[in-house]
């Protein structure tokens, strides 16, 4: 079901019925307006009889009737038709002037003419009704349609005024974030149904700000309060590795070190989600991503060496961009330990620099991930693998906050992790 | 060499405290802010460590004090703060250095070391090690007079390892320590396995000793042969 505007659905039913009402009262005012003419017609054919009657032309002879039948054209006297009362009936009557036939109203009447009965026949022609109940009932329609034009427009002149408020205050739910912008200034009003709904939004919207913002700091609290207990585990281990120990115990310890350190990382990455969230890299400045790729690069090729990687930048075109520096490095980091880490022996990365897009095309494994939970927090590519899950959560998170695209494609073995600057 | 560790964790305190005794270092502690403040108006030394968050004061105040008074004395900061703002107003009140907590303790020890080489300097920078001899400044390594060519991981890696003379040194330690900024995010250690083997062969090819033992399952030891 398509959603109609709420303004469109008011006026929509204002034209139904306006249609509804035009359709049934034209007809019947039609047909009033005939039945009134004939009305008055059938009536003057009386009021004409009586007067004939009244003007005492009872005296006349069989020749005055003669004459008057030769002058009058619409009135003609004939011998008694057996007619015993006054009767109108409506006929179509052929019209020499008009040559067609034509609609009358024929009176037959009893009349005593010198003490002869004769019946007196009067008929008038109704064409000129025709014409005239169809200009009133053209004026009629004429008027009906200014006046339904007026009352929409009206309506929705008026309509769109009082619903002004509440479009404003949609507008700025919809533009709403709560992990980012302000919240809301609905503009005041005096219509009690918006006040009362926008000081309901208000107050949801500021419960919900303070729990969102709660949570947000419990996280970093959370991950700062760990950082002294983890000091003191690290301290310690570093303390204990200094002990004479046997090869069994060493075993432990080294793995007990690489623990702590997963442990740290994990804790590191949370800090940093949460301090994206907090708002705490806002100043930008202009990067040039291939040059920070070149000087990092021996870094990475160190770190592909153990799994004898091969990295190959190709770079078609100088890419800036503007971002916060220090979260551009993250990602770029986290792109690159990503595609190493889920990499094969002896398998390849591509780095491609074209246009606005930033590729890293890397081998790996057979099957293409899972593109819709792969960037959630701790949804894991690969359950044995030292990653935390939020590698990916972070780079999805600095390209939100920049505004920047990030998708993942999977095609002839390769898998593909796009950023559209 | 006498250095003071401001830090209510007294655990952490004693931990550094052990660590650094071995290695000819004095260490007295100050577990809160106005015992910190007595002891640097009595006492010089040699070194600061200082944490920020103390149960009575502010690690800053400290740094402004030293400062007041006109004192040498080098201060890193150790804290689990970790946000830019924090580490700028830190070293523009004059700290020479900021470790973020958790940290190893094999890096607290070089970075002192280095803190205390740059304070101490006298025409010449330099680490000697029997015959092993690292001019800081010039970045040169020689041994028996002999220039060796290192890249600068290596020479990093030689440093770090020297400084940490007769301590074990375990894999993440080493790797974090070389990787510097990006440690955060690294999750295999395997790669400084072939700095130590490259490091390793050039100083013997040297004709220097065979002082980099590997400790089983845990990392790497700098030991005197004697």
């Amino acid at each position: 079901m398509s959603n109609k505007k709420l303004l469109l659905k008011t006026t929509n039913s204002f034209l139904i019925y306006a249609v509804i009402i035009l359709l049934v009262a034209a007809p019947v005012f039609y047909y009033t307006c005939q039945w009134l003419y004939i009305y008055e017609t059938d009536e003057v054919l009386l009021f004409h009889k009586g007067a004939f009657v009244k003007e005492s032309h009872s005296n006349y002879t069989a020749n005055d009737i003669a004459a008057w039948n030769k002058y009058n054209h619409n009135v003609t006297i004939v011998p008694d038709m057996g007619v015993n009362k006054d009767s109108i009936v409506g006929e179509m009557i052929f019209e020499a002037m008009a040559n067609e036939k034509e609609p009358f109203r024929i009176l037959y009447a009893p009349v005593e003419i010198n003490g002869k009965k004769y019946t007196y026949i009067e008929k008038r022609n109704l064409v000129e009704m025709e014409g005239m109940v169809i200009s009133v009932a053209f004026m009629f329609l004429f008027i009906i349609i200014i006046l339904l034009i007026g009352i929409i427009w009206i309506s929705k002149k008026s309509a769109a005024q009082i619903w002004k408020p509440f479009y404003n205050t949609l507008g700025q739910i919809e533009e709403f974030e709560i992990d980012k912008n302000s919240p809301p200034e609905f503009i005041a009003t005096d219509i009690d149904e918006f006040d009362r709904l926008n000081k309901s939004l208000e107050r949801l919207i500021e419960k919900n700000t303070v729990i969102y913002k709660s949570q947000r700091e419990f996280v970093e609290n959370a991950a700062h309060e760990l950082q002294t207990p983890l000091a003191l585990f690290q301290t310690k281990i570093d303390t204990l590795q200094q002990l004479d120990l046997t090869r069994e115990q060493s075993a432990l310890v080294g793995s007990l070190n690489k623990d702590v350190s997963r442990l740290n990382r994990l804790n590191k990455n949370l800090l940093l989600l949460s301090k994206i969230d907090n708002e705490s890299y806002l100043d930008r400045d202009t990067i040039v991503l291939s040059e920070y790729i070149d000087k990092h690069l021996g870094f990475f090729i160190e770190q592909a060496q153990a799994k004898n990687v091969k990295i190959n930048t190709h770079f078609k075109n100088i890419l800036r961009t503007k971002g916060n520096t220090a979260l551009t490095e993250v990602l770029l980091n986290n792109l690159f330990l990503n595609a190493i880490r889920h990499n094969i022996k002896n398998g390849v990365i591509d780095i491609i620099i074209e246009n606005n897009s930033l590729k890293f095309v890397n081998t790996g494994q057979q099957t293409p991930l899972g593109a819709q939970s792969i960037f959630n927090r701790f949804s894991k590519i690969n359950p044995s693998s030292q990653g935390n899950g939020l590698g990916l959560a972070i780079i999805k998170k600095i390209c939100e906050i920049n505004h920047w695209d990030i998708r993942y494609s999977f095609t002839d073995n390769l898998h593909t992790f796009e950023v559209i600057f | 060499m006498k250095i003071l560790i401001i830090e209510d964790e007294r655990e952490i305190a004693q931990s550094i405290k052990d660590y650094f005794k071995t290695n000819g270092i004095q260490c007295e502690t100050a577990e809160n802010y106005n015992l910190a403040r007595t002891k640097i108006d009595s006492y010089d030394y040699d070194c600061i460590l200082l944490d920020l968050m103390l149960p009575d004061g502010d690690g800053f105040d400290i740094l402004k004090e030293l400062k007041a008074k006109n004192k040498t004395e080098g201060v890193i900061i150790i804290s689990a703060k970790e946000n830019l703002e924090t580490r700028l107003e830190g070293f523009n009140l004059g700290a020479d250095d900021y470790l973020t907590k958790p940290f190893h303790l094999a890096e607290l020890l070089v970075r002192m070391q280095a803190l205390i080489r740059r304070k101490n300097f006298k025409g010449s920078n330099s680490v000697v090690f029997n015959e092993i001899t690292v001019e800081i400044f010039s970045k040169t390594v020689t041994v028996n007079d002999i220039k060796l060519d290192l890249t600068k991981k290596e020479l990093d890696l030689l440093l770090f390892l020297i400084g940490n003379e007769n301590k074990v040194l375990s894999k993440s330690a080493i790797a974090e320590h070389l990787s510097g900024d990006m440690a955060d995010m690294l999750d295999n250690h395997d790669f400084i396995y072939a700095h130590i083997k490259n490091l390793k062969k050039k100083l013997t090819q040297a004709g220097s000793g065979d002082y980099i033992k590997t400790v089983y399952g845990l990392g790497y030891k700098w030991e005197n042969e004697q």
